[in-house]
């Protein structure tokens, strides 16, 4: 659409936008207020927005007792996760061994979560969050590979067999969790797998599958017919190309895919809530602070709420163009 | 592609859909056929159609399905209706600025669900900023009542999925044909007449689909009406969902609440036939 060219209309314009932006952050904005207030500024029945802030209730949450020297721990960890961060982001830049670089990232972070349990008191949130790292990125990598296949194969196929997949899936993926949820459990303690990782991951893969195939799909349509045409007059077999030609092409397309599932997998409440009995992961857990009548339940949700929160936001920030693409390219339609 | 290699290659995922969607469902059925409970999930006791009639003949859970009933006639028409102006309006702006909205908007989207109701909660609780604000304004207590529970999870209903429709009209408008918006504005239309006349049949089968899509996943909301309700013991708004999970995970029903998950898919083939349907056809256009 052409832009309004009046005064007014664009003042006008720039306040509506600005009103909405506000109703969209107040909830986190507040929240973070109450985080960093202790127990009787952030009961006060007239808001405080003038108070001194404190780091208490992160305290609280993460950690079982105050560490000695806390100044030079933070300043350690903190130096480590900028090294690590600052070496994935001029991973482009070295030539040659990229993906040697990435190991070695994962690695260092690997090592880093590792490690703070050594030299910190940490609390149960830490294995939470540990558990919710686990299940995200074990969903992830399941999830893509077998959906990278069948997205793939969608796209190519022409048969009928492939519209009635589709179909399938369209289906599945409009019904309510709960047609789910009571079976697995069922099926957890049939095979004694209740509370355990591996089938809160199965099942977190199962429910996302249909999704991801259609989006999958959607990318790989884009992707020039002779591409792996020319690469099997070459004499590579199907997935020798489909890995060494078609993947590298589609490659910011599974980003995409791989950030929806992120989300849905960070995200889930019913299914970790039914299948697990301790192992919860971040939304069951933060679930935990809300109710009751101890004060603390206020800030330390408010403080839990908003250590969830952060890592989703620094991925976003990362990968915004992603998400905005993926949500186009009628991400949703699975 | 040969048939032989397209099974090869879905193989894995049509295997876990089989093994965890379509059986799961069968075994969804065939458990709601029995009284279960926690304590003989494995040998769980035959009674037939009698939970089925116990859930229809259940008050609560027509009330629950009222409530979703109203759920989806506010929120979807909200969402549809706030991210389409929204989406004009940002579509006004430009480079950084355009970003810098964009990101702040998508915040409600990508947040976890249940943390994003426990701070939407925050500004209701007794300390919290909008129960202040309300009070100072309107002069009044603000109590939590069943009406203001459920006016609560509604309006958390339009903060959260809002962005979504917003970011998909956005991305629609940004394939307008520009040549007959030129040549409206040579013939004199107005900004009105163009939205009328051009954009909005421009965005017409987008809007189908999220109307179809978002019915189907309001229908079976619960994180937020869980977080805004099933934790505030006092006042219940139940969703079908939540419905469920209590009757399942607080009253041990397992066999009723299998047979409330049939009944909900059941109840969702009102869309999901069309929605089938309109696949169907598109993907035969495809081909």
């Amino acid at each position: 659409m052409d832009r309004v060219t009046s005064l007014w209309g664009r003042i006008l314009i720039q306040i509506v936008l600005i009103l909405f932006a506000i109703y969209s952050i107040v909830p986190f904005t507040w929240t973070a207020l109450q985080s960093i207030k202790t127990v009787r500024d952030a009961g006060s029945r007239r808001p405080k927005l003038l108070f001194s802030p404190t780091m208490e209730n992160y305290e609280d949450l993460w950690l079982r007792s105050t560490p000695e020297n806390p100044e030079a721990l933070a300043f350690f960890l903190l130096l480590a996760l900028v090294l690590l961060v600052g070496l994935l982001l001029f991973a482009q830049y070295i030539p040659g061994r990229r993906s040697l670089v990435y190991g070695l990232v994962g690695l260092g972070f690997a090592g880093l979560l590792w490690g703070i349990p050594q030299l910190l008191d940490t609390d149960r949130f830490y294995d939470f969050f540990l558990n919710t790292l686990i299940v995200t990125v074990g969903t992830i990598v399941i999830s893509i590979s077998i959906g990278c296949l069948a997205g793939y194969a969608l796209a190519r196929y022409v048969g009928l067999l492939g519209v009635v997949l589709l179909l399938a899936a369209l289906a599945f993926r409009a019904l309510p969790r709960f047609a789910f949820v009571l079976p697995y459990y069922w099926i957890g303690s049939a095979l004694n797998l209740l509370d355990s990782r591996i089938l809160v991951i199965i099942t977190l893969v199962a429910v996302n599958q249909p999704f991801t195939i259609w989006m999958l799909r959607s990318f790989f349509m884009e992707v020039p017919k002779d591409l792996e045409e020319s690469a099997m007059v070459d004499g590579a077999n199907r997935l020798v190309s489909f890995l060494q030609v078609i993947v590298p092409v589609a490659w910011p397309g599974i980003i995409s895919t791989a950030l929806f599932t992120l989300l849905l997998a960070y995200n889930e409440f019913l299914l970790v809530r039914v299948l697990t009995q301790t192992n919860w992961t971040l939304p069951v857990a933060i679930s935990r602070f809300t109710g009751g009548e101890d004060p603390r339940h206020l800030t330390l949700a408010a403080a839990a709420s908003v250590s969830a929160t952060i890592p989703i936001i620094v991925v976003i920030l990362f990968f915004q163009k992603h998400l905005v693409k993926g949500l186009a390219a009628g991400a949703v339609k699975g | 592609m040969e048939r032989k290699i397209f099974f090869v290659f879905t193989s894995p995922s049509i295997l876990v859909m089989t093994l965890l969607m379509a059986l799961p469902l069968a075994m969804a059925i065939w458990l709601s056929m029995h009284f279960m409970t926690f304590t003989n999930v494995l040998a769980p006791q035959w009674v037939g159609l009698r939970n089925y009639i116990d859930v229809l003949e259940d008050a609560q859970f027509w009330q629950s399905f009222e409530f979703t009933i109203v759920y989806i006639a506010v929120v979807v028409p909200s969402w549809i209706v706030i991210g389409f102006i929204m989406a004009l309006l940002l579509d006004q702006q430009s480079g950084i600025v355009r970003g810098f909205y964009l990101s702040i908007y998508l915040l409600p989207f990508i947040i976890v669900p249940i943390v994003g109701t426990i701070m939407f909660r925050q500004l209701f609780e007794p300390s919290g900023i909008i129960r202040w604000l309300y009070q100072e304004i309107f002069n009044q207590r603000f109590h939590y009542t069943e009406q203001s529970v459920k006016t609560l999870v509604l309006f958390h209903g339009v903060w959260y999925v809002t962005p979504f429709t917003l970011v998909v009209y956005f991305a629609g408008l940004q394939t307008l044909p520009q040549d007959l918006l030129e040549a409206a504005g040579i013939d004199g239309a107005s900004r009105l007449q163009k939205i009328r006349y051009i954009v909005i049949p421009h965005v017409r089968s987008l809007t189908l689909f999220i109307l179809l899509f978002s019915i189907m996943d309001s229908y079976r909301v619960f994180d937020s009406v869980y977080v805004l309700t099933e934790l505030n013991p006092v006042y219940k708004a139940h969703t079908v969902m939540t419905y469920t999970f209590q009757t399942s995970m607080r009253l041990q029903r397992l066999g009723k609440a299998n047979a409330m998950a049939v009944i909900t898919v059941i109840g969702i083939m009102v869309v999901l036939i069309p929605n089938l349907y309109y696949s169907w056809k598109e993907q035969l256009a495809e081909r």
